[in-house]
């Protein structure tokens, strides 16, 4: 099929699918004359799948609407994320839908592509694989992301066909130095997951398990159960490290040391634990190398060396050996230099110092992305393919051109005539842009898969949609390239259930298999599990690695992370991701490099100069963003950015610090690092402004996002006497108790049945952006992209607002802030039209027929979350599918805005109509609140005097921003409690 | 002036009205392409979007409105001179009176696009009348764009019947002089005046009471658009002192469009001895006292910020003559409250170049005035998160362009076919 056709039929809106639990997923896109019986138009029949944005794996539920798969959510079932999603899982859809997916094989000829047939695609495949295989063995590699285990096994038993080895899983985060740290303390070469939600005192060395590491909703969840206020108590988070991530920021003290001198910051607590007796049950030789190595860290020493104040230091030790439940984790995904090894193992070893019995490491829950290979077997492998020992190489879901350092060689090896590439990517990024045969295969909310991102939770993936084109699953294509088969089973999905049932177990019968696949796969608990015996720790190598430390970097340094909006980069063609702006730094489409605003004057660059960063020959040409969450010398950049291709909206925004990193480690570590240093900064004379929605980084002092001390929580002082000024004015809910005659001069509003609110508890919001992520795809907001950011004119309903403490630049608080939906609402009576209305259940409509665009409401909202409509937004097909058909799409020259997601109470209407009963306290959840992964948004009325939202409102917390307008918002915060460490 | 005969002035007057030269219809291209400039640029905006504009999410009011509240400001002058000054019998007003008040009706015109450029949809703007529909919708009578619509259309009505009933006498001078096609037109617009006594009866009291029914419209008219501001809650705007404020300000710079007109008018017109200087020097007089209200205005302004302990009024008040838009700020005070004060020489208001520059300089500070009102209050409410800056883009400065094309087009029009100067006034003062 050619593209117009494609476009046409997909245009058509409306598609076959949507048959209940047994989907035919050879059903074509076409519009319905007759629909199915059980295709209800208006009505969404809901998927359950697994997200495959990272190996995380968390479950989803796919909402299918008149064919279309039009908004993800997390499975509540499922027991990584139960029910809720990061941006990131958000924001698959539009890697389904993107505009830039490559709609048929293509064959490269003369250097030009060739649209082929997949028939014929498949036949060249097959001839290309026999030849290798007869040429000899290994003569086949395939490079590919994480997989499920069904599908690993098919790959590697279809290599195995063709006399080849295993694939290759490649990450670019793919823990190396933490699995090897892993091996080497506790026996198991891999990762296993942690109890963080038990634990009271948390120590992070680096792991960003907010944004990316390991399972990034799972943690974020923990975290909030850990860091919640319990019987006047908190749980303590300390973050370690040269900056400040999303999860540092979320740290209740940052302690900030220099690069490559965490190792010894761990050295220091282990020095203090074997100090205050607490080493009693390690083994002789173990203890004793440990003695050894931390006498040559005195405490000067260690001061000196990662310049850490004596106080802060002595805090964290304090509060580390006194904790109940001490918890220590090692480095992040990415973030780390050549001392990640060492640190990861010192990490190890505290926690097994702090309690032998670990029993927060969680050795039974093994993450999938174990599985990743090491740095050292992807280095053996680039050798091989520029060696010419391989002939044939096929890569899915990786892209290694992008994501390796230039001198990894992988662009040579692709670029040699002698090594066939054969991509299965949908997209044209840098990898398949050099392949020579592209076969796109179906993305994962098309496939039938099972994953396991987690020991226990095995997601299992069905189609959600019919499909777009013909391209064929990635199991299929191995099944019919493979030359023999032992069970040669018709297709994947009837090779799938046997092959689930191999490795997990649980599906006996046909039933059990429809079960599985309605509940989003198959949950248990895995068994118990046990590290090996510390008595075989390898003594020598924890001296050989702590004598071997890598000296502390002298000159700039450039630390890599990954990114909370586009991973490793896989991310970066989806439009929401780069629409909404970084959390902490506010920058949308652009990527910036943190640094501490005394290197930014060093360098003689403010915010906006842009700076060129060399290392090793490379060069990026990047804007500063001034940051006091790093530490001077240091700068930070998020990976994700900078492609070369991958589609439109990636290609040439931001840029890609990959390219700086360099292979060769000055320490001859074997481990990836993402870590450069020293690298040649200066200014290039060159400014531009950065794309930033945040037009402040403070509050002035007004009453915005409100913290309280968890003293002052504990014993409350004498309550402030009511007044009419910004600090004394009382709490005044949209509802009659509200009014008061001496305020008000106009008699409350009635409402009918409901009076819709909504609880935002700043002390759980960690600044993830899920909800403003959750909020486009659900409310159909334009995307304007970074020429109409800088010109201010983003349409987010839900923004994150970072405000950060005048004082310390590095504390921050995260507000979220959508229409507050007032009973006095300031927009609803300067418009001469009423285009905003005040209905009968409290919110304020917009009626988006009646607006003229006088803008008027937007000058006079006083929470400024009004959003003008400055040109017709488009929607490149076939992203304009995943539109949401209950919102309205919104023209040019209206207003429009957070309606507390009103479709979504209209259908609890409908229901409770129906069923004769009025709605139910938890019925409604915008999406916002849906998708929460902290549940930090409560949803409900205030009318109902047993509602959820009616007993937090009496919360000492509770405030409304700005209240003293008088404007009786029904968005009702409450202060995070902060704790002095 | 007591030196011409009635019959000179009749024959002044009527000397302007000879066809126009080459220059004047060159003139009249020029302004015309700067006109069609201005609607292209329109157009395109309504095909592609506000967005060609510069507003943005805080501040979502641009030149538009700060060119609506400043035209409207200049047409409030022609009303006062003509009824306020009719009223208190101000001999000084009858040689300008007739020019002003064309002024006023242009310059109404002129602002009433303005609201319909704003609008992100004027094609719907008849949601905003009254009229019968099926879903009983009606206007918002509580918003001041509401009020905006009543008080201007009422004060175009008032003024062009007000312009037009002063200027029947003369209509029906021109139409006796003129031969031809020119007749019958005047014929038809002089609405049958013969000059009977009982016309003139009724002729002096209904311009007597309709003087008396403009009076409070001056007044109401800027008030109204004052409130535009003073109604919301936007601190920088939301204030008491806005509609005295508005008007002081609207009647400072009409005075000053006023001297802008005269003073090549009468140059190129012969009218020195109509329109003297002591009638300027008047005008001058007038702007001395305008200029030290909105300077005390100013003032008060700053004090009430610092009163009322409000600290992001207080804010807003430190921002304006400090942050982003500093220089527009100082160009504001300087051009409307201290160099008014020059006026005080005699020298200075006797002198045509330094009234000429010193009226120019006072439009610029009022265009400022409204520049610094709207966009910084906005740039910098509430939420500091959501702060931002405005820059006007070239589609506004096109439309802006279009403007005063469009004003001075109409204007010159008026002036080179109809009566610039009220012969029967100027008659009147000769007696």
């Amino acid at each position: 099929m050619d593209r117009r056709t494609f476009l046409k039929i997909a245009g058509m809106g409306s598609m076959a699918l949507a048959t209940g639990c047994s989907p035919d997923p050879d059903r074509k896109l076409f519009s319905l004359v007759h629909a199915p019986d059980d295709m209800v138009t208006g009505q969404a029949q809901w998927y359950a799948t697994t997200c495959r944005e990272c190996p995380a794996g968390c479950g989803m539920l796919a909402k299918n609407r008149e064919g279309r798969v039009i908004k993800l959510e997390g499975n509540p079932a499922h027991p990584v994320n139960q029910g809720a999603l990061c941006m990131r899982g958000q924001a698959a859809l539009q890697g389904l839908y993107d505009p830039d997916r490559i709609q048929g094989p293509l064959v490269k000829e003369k250097g030009a592509w060739r649209q082929t047939t997949h028939a014929e695609a498949l036949s060249l495949l097959r001839r290309k694989a026999a030849a290798a295989a007869r040429k000899g063995p290994e003569r086949i590699q395939f490079w590919t992301d994480v997989m499920g285990a069904p599908l690993y096994d098919l790959a590697t038993e279809t290599m195995a066909g063709w006399n080849a080895a295993a694939p290759l899983v490649f990450e670019p985060f793919g823990y190396d130095a933490l699995k090897a740290a892993n091996e080497a303390i506790f026996g198991i070469d891999g990762l296993f997951a942690y109890r963080l939600d038990t634990a009271d005192v948390v120590v992070s060395f680096g792991a960003d398990f907010l944004e990316t590491w390991l399972s990034p909703v799972s943690y974020a969840r923990q975290f909030k159960t850990m860091h919640r206020v319990r019987k006047g108590r908190k749980g303590l988070f300390f973050h370690v490290g040269p900056f400040q991530s999303l999860t540092g920021a979320n740290a209740d003290a940052w302690v900030a040391c220099r690069p490559e001198t965490e190792t010894v910051i761990a050295l220091g607590l282990i020095q203090i634990g074997l100090d205050v007796g607490r080493a009693g049950h390690l083994p002789f030789e173990l203890k004793d190398a440990l003695e050894t190595v931390v006498t040559r860290y005195p405490r000067a020493a260690i001061l000196e060396q990662t310049g850490v104040s004596e106080q802060a230091f002595d805090r964290l030790a304090v509060r580390l050996f006194q904790a109940q439940k001490p918890l220590v984790l090692g480095t992040g995904a990415g973030g780390h230099g050549a001392n990640g090894f060492a640190t990861n193992l010192a990490v190890n070893l505290l926690n097994y110092l702090l309690n032998p019995k670990l029993p927060l490491l969680a050795f039974e829950q093994r993450y999938r992305v174990e599985t990743a290979a090491p740095r050292p077997v992807i280095r053996q492998s680039i050798e091989n393919l520029r060696g010419g020992q391989t002939d044939l190489l096929l890569v899915h879901n990786a892209n290694p051109v992008y994501a390796l350092p230039p001198d990894a060689g992988i662009t040579a090896a692709l670029e040699d005539p002698s090594v066939f590439g054969v991509s299965f990517s949908n997209y044209m990024d840098e990898t398949t842009a050099l392949a020579d045969l592209v076969i796109p295969v179906r993305s994962p909310l098309e496939s039938w898969d099972a994953y396991e991102g987690v020991s226990g939770a095995v997601g299992f993936q069905q189609p959600t949609i019919g499909r777009f084109n013909d391209a064929p699953a990635l199991g299929d294509v191995l099944l019919a390239a493979a030359a023999t088969h032992p069970s040669s089973p018709a297709d994947y999905k009837t090779y799938l259930p046997d092959a689930i049932n191999r490795h997990h177990g649980g599906i006996e019968q046909v039933g059990d298999w429809v079960n599985a696949l309605q509940a989003g796969g198959l949950f248990s608990s895995p068994p118990a599990a046990a590290p090996r015996d510390t008595a075989r720790v390898d003594p020598a190598l924890i001296t050989r690695t702590f004598d071997g430390l890598a000296e502390r970097p002298q000159g700039p340094v450039l630390i890599t992370t990954p990114s909370i909006r586009y991973f490793d980069g896989r991310g970066a063609n989806k439009s929401w991701l780069s629409e909404i702006p970084d959390p902490l730094t506010k920058i949308a489409w652009q990527t910036a490099v943190l640094m501490h605003p005394e290197t930014a004057e060093g360098l003689k660059a403010s915010e906006g100069d842009h700076v060129s960063l060399e290392h090793q020959g490379e060069r990026l040409d990047v804007p500063v963003y001034d940051w006091e969450g790093v530490v001077p010398g240091v700068m930070v950049m998020a990976a994700g950015q900078g492609h070369a291709g991958l589609g439109r909206y990636a290609r040439s925004t931001g840029a890609n610090p990959f390219r700086l990193l360099g292979e060769a480690s000055p320490t001859g570590d074997n481990n990836a690092g993402f870590m450069a240093h020293p690298i040649a900064v200066q200014a290039t004379g060159k400014t531009a402004r950065l794309a930033m929605t945040a037009g402040s980084r403070i509050q002035h002092g007004r009453k915005i996002a409100l913290h309280i001390k968890l003293q002052e929580l504990r014993h409350p002082g004498e309550p402030v006497k009511p007044g009419l000024t910004m600090w004394d004015f009382p709490l005044t809910l949209p509802i009659p108790e509200g009014y008061d005659p001496k305020r008000d001069f106009y008699p409350p509003h009635d409402h009918e049945g409901y009076r819709w609110a909504m609880v935002v508890d700043l002390d759980r919001c960690i600044g993830c952006n899920a909800c403003a992520a959750a909020c486009y795809a659900e409310n159909n907001v334009g995307v304007v992209g970074p020429e109409r950011i800088l010109e201010g004119r983003e349409m987010a309903w839900l923004q994150i607002q970072r405000y950060l403490d005048p004082e310390t630049g590095e504390k921050v608080i995260f507000l979220p802030m959508m229409c507050q939906q007032c009973d006095n609402a300031p927009c609803e009576s300067v418009c001469p039209v009423y285009a905003p209305h005040h209905n009968k259940e409290g919110i304020n409509n917009q009626i988006y027929n009646r607006c003229i665009g006088t803008r008027f409401c937007s000058q006079n909202c006083p929470y400024k979350v009004r959003r003008f409509n400055w040109y017709t937004w488009e929607w490149p097909k076939p992203l304009d599918l995943q539109l949401n058909p209950d919102v309205t799409v919104r023209a040019k020259g209206v207003m429009e805005k957070c309606s507390f997601c009103i479709q979504r109470i209209k259908e609890a209407h409908n229901v409770a109509k129906n069923e004769k009963r009025p709605v139910r306290d938890g019925e409604v959840t915008p999406a916002c609140v849906q998708t929460c992964p902290t549940g930090a948004l409560t949803f409900g009325s205030l009318m109902d005097p047993d509602s959820r939202v009616r007993a937090m409102v009496k919360d000492p917390r509770a405030y409304q921003v700005m209240g003293y307008l008088n404007t009786k918002p029904a968005v009702i915060y409450l202060k995070k409690v902060i704790q002095e460490v | 002036m007591s030196e011409l005969t009635f019959a000179q002035v009749d024959q002044t007057v009527l000397d302007t009205l000879k066809p126009g030269g080459k220059s004047y219809w060159a003139l009249i291209a020029v302004l015309f392409c700067g006109v069609l400039l201005g609607a292209g640029c329109w157009l395109y905006q309504i095909f592609v979007g506000v967005g060609v504009a510069g507003m943005n999410n805080p501040v979502a009011w641009g030149t538009y409105l700060i060119n609506f509240v400043f035209w409207v400001g200049i047409a409030h002058s022609g009303t006062l001179i003509s009824a306020i000054l009719h009223l208190f019998r101000a001999g000084w007003r009858n040689p300008i009176a007739r020019a002003a008040e064309t002024m006023t009706v242009f310059a109404v015109c002129t602002a009433g696009l303005f609201p319909f450029i704003h609008l992100g949809r004027a094609w719907m703007v008849y949601y905003m009348l009254p009229f019968p529909n099926q879903r009983n919708l009606w206007p918002n009578f509580q918003s001041p764009l509401m009020f905006d619509v009543v008080a201007i259309s009422t004060y175009l009505t008032v003024s062009s019947l007000f312009w037009y009933t002063g200027m029947l006498p003369d209509l029906a001078i021109i139409r006796d002089r003129a031969t031809g096609f020119r007749k019958k037109i005047f014929t038809v617009l002089a609405m049958g005046w013969t000059g009977q006594f009982e016309q003139w009866r009724h002729y002096t009291r209904g311009y007597l009471f309709f003087a008396a029914l403009a009076t409070p419209l001056v007044i109401s008219v800027h008030s109204v658009v004052s409130w535009d501001f003073a109604l919301a809650v936007v601190p920088g705007w939301h204030t008491t002192i806005f509609a005295p404020y508005f008007v002081a300000g609207a009647i400072h710079s009409g005075l000053a469009m006023v001297l802008t007109l005269m003073i090549p008018l009468r140059k190129i017109f012969n009218y020195q001895k109509i329109i003297t200087l002591h009638v300027l020097e008047s005008v001058a007089k007038t702007i001395i006292f305008t200029g030290l209200i909105v300077g005390f205005a100013y003032a008060t302004e700053f004090f009430i910020a610092w009163y009322s302990h409000n600290p992001l009024e207080q804010y807003i008040f430190l921002y304006r003559p400090t942050g982003d838009y500093a220089v527009g700020f100082w160009i504001m005070v300087v051009c409307n409250t201290v160099i008014p004060l020059l006026l005080l020489f005699r020298k200075v208001r006797t002198s045509i170049p330094a009234l000429f520059v010193i009226s120019l300089l006072i439009n610029v500070g009022m265009w400022y005035e409204r520049f610094v009102i709207i966009i910084t209050s906005v740039a910098r409410d509430f939420i500091p998160h959501a702060w931002g800056t405005f820059s006007p883009s070239l589609i506004e400065y096109g439309i802006m362009l279009g403007s005063f094309s469009l004003f001075f087009f109409l204007f010159c029009l008026f002036i080179k076919h109809m009566p610039s100067v009220s012969m029967t006034e100027v008659k009147e003062m000769l007696e």
